[in-house]
């Protein structure tokens, strides 16, 4: 069995690669207070994949990394309005079922991989034309 | 699940014989995970406090260095707002034959001797530098403040 990697020490690390920037920019992710001991309240930005109704647009979201992370999941909603079946029209949260990564979360997984499953939901045959609100609104 | 000979031996030293001034104690239930106390050395602006920190000795150990972070909120040029600690051994100075009990001890010594000259905490480090007393003034209520036992 390999070493169990502590919550803050996976966190931290997930901060310094966040800090560097993912591949190719599409998606970051900081916290939301630079001196929050806890590193429990994280923010994330998505730059809408090219070729959808979603191109060059902005998403800005939220993450709660609870005192069970990583053995649960974050709880993420969207900041910025959109239309995708796994997000809540009301309040913006993202429904862990309808989200593969949250769905089958695993303690190796992190705020990026969260990033890049919701890139990938946009993307979607079925979803990359949904119609959409008003760039730039907000839940 | 099996802990390598030699955690486990220097688990049993830490508490059998600790340094005098740090206490770590592995969690139960993760034995590379360690609750660490070091009390801040005397004739430093922590003298009086207790700072807590936590320890991880990630799978490649003692190939790589523990990871450490304090849990205290401190005032000091080497030790950042979420409590990393810049020290050279704990990244590109680390050699295998350092251990748990040389790195708390290097950790109570940077408390002892702030470097501001290769700071993390780059407002803390300038404060240092441009009015020592003052900034040694704000650790002191720091500790007070942030880490009374």
């Amino acid at each position: 069995m390999t070493a169990k990697i502590p919550r803050s020490f996976k966190l931290m690390d997930e901060l310094e690669k966040g800090e560097k920037g993912i591949g190719d920019g599409s998606c970051s992710y900081g916290l939301l207070e630079g001196d929050d001991m806890t590193m429990s309240d994280w923010n994330g930005t998505i730059i809408g994949p090219g070729h959808t109704v979603h191109e060059n647009r902005i998403y800005s979201l939220k993450f709660h990394c609870g005192d069970q992370y990583p053995d649960a999941p974050p709880t993420v909603s969207f900041l910025s309005r959109i239309n995708l079946p796994c997000v809540n029209q009301t309040n913006g949260r993202v429904d862990p079922s309808k989200l593969t990564c949250l769905s089958n979360w695993k303690r190796t997984f992190g705020l990026e991989n969260v990033l890049v499953d919701l890139r990938r939901e946009m993307a979607a045959i079925n979803n990359r034309k949904l119609p959409q609100p008003p760039e730039g609104s907000t839940f | 699940m099996s802990l390598p000979k030699r955690i486990i031996k220097e688990t049993e030293r830490l508490l059998a014989d600790p340094a005098p001034g740090i206490s770590a104690t592995s969690h139960e239930d993760n034995l590379r995970y360690f609750d660490v106390i070091i009390a801040g050395p005397d004739q430093s602006p922590f003298e009086g406090g207790v700072f807590r920190l936590e320890l991880f000795l990630p799978e490649e150990y003692p190939m790589s260095p523990p990871k450490v972070r304090f849990l205290t909120k401190i005032y000091h040029p080497n030790i950042d707002k979420l409590g990393r600690i810049c020290l050279d051994i704990l990244k590109d100075k680390w050699s295998p034959a350092l251990q748990i009990r040389t790195v708390l001890l290097s950790i109570q010594a940077l408390l002892s001797c702030p470097n501001p000259d290769d700071p993390l905490a780059n407002d803390v480090a300038q404060h240092w530098k441009d009015n020592q007393d003052e900034a040694i003034e704000t650790a002191k209520e720091w500790t007070k403040q942030h880490a009374s036992a």
